[in-house]
């Protein structure tokens, strides 16, 4: 499985990434997945979310998922873009695209993916409110 | 004695108000004896004893995990990627 995982204050360029996707004759499905920060955390309005990120532990961890996603799925390639810093309403802070023969693959790793970095990655945010 | 680095991630700065600490332990000190130990000296981690994540270097450890000299020691909440 190709694998790339970009942990980045850099915003996250879709157009790059869609540029450089490279499917094989066997791909069938592209999931591609963007979390965006909403505008509301809990009841308050934020602007932005402040992330932090443990980049060398989150490296290793998201590797360690996706050693266990490629044992899983027979999955052709996995790209990760995770943005830490400040991230403004509307922005994607997460950008995931998994290329497999078929769509019930390429949907359920995605899911189990972002299950998975939620639950291991260190990475934590920060609701801003008001401008900065 | 066993001489540790410890680091502290999110809010658990503002808990302890530093990023970083040593500790010196006695040999076989555990990762539980070493959160108590932090506790003497940082009070306000004790609340979060149940919330807390451990890791030694970049691999997640439990309590038990038994620290050796020069170990890389982080702290923090639950995570909160994606």
């Amino acid at each position: 499985m190709k694998q790339q995982v970009t942990i980045t204050a850099e915003p996250i360029n879709e157009s790059a990434l869609l540029s450089q996707r490279v499917m094989s004759q066997g791909t069938g499905a592209v999931v591609c997945f963007l979390g965006v920060v909403r505008g509301t955390e809990g009841n308050a309005h934020i602007s932005a979310l402040d992330y932090e990120v443990f980049q060398r532990m989150a490296e290793h961890q998201i590797d360690l998922l996706l050693d266990e996603m490629a044992k899983r799925w027979p999955i052709e390639s996995v790209r990760l873009v995770h943005r830490f810093g400040l991230v403004k309403v509307n922005e994607p802070s997460l950008w995931v695209e998994v290329i497999a023969p078929h769509r019930s693959e390429a949907f359920a790793a995605s899911q189990w993916l972002i299950n998975g970095m939620k639950r291991a990655v260190p990475i934590w945010k920060k609701p801003v409110i008001g401008d900065r | 004695m066993t001489r540790v680095t410890v680091s502290f991630y999110s809010y658990f700065k503002d808990l302890t108000g530093c990023a970083r600490t040593t500790e010196e332990l006695s040999d076989g000190s555990t990762l539980d004896d070493l959160f108590r130990a932090l506790v003497v000296q940082f009070p306000k981690l004790g609340a979060m004893r149940k919330a807390t994540l451990m890791a030694v270097g970049v691999d997640y450890q439990d309590h038990t995990y038994v620290l050796r000299e020069g170990d890389e020691v982080s702290l923090f909440p639950p995570v909160q990627g994606g």
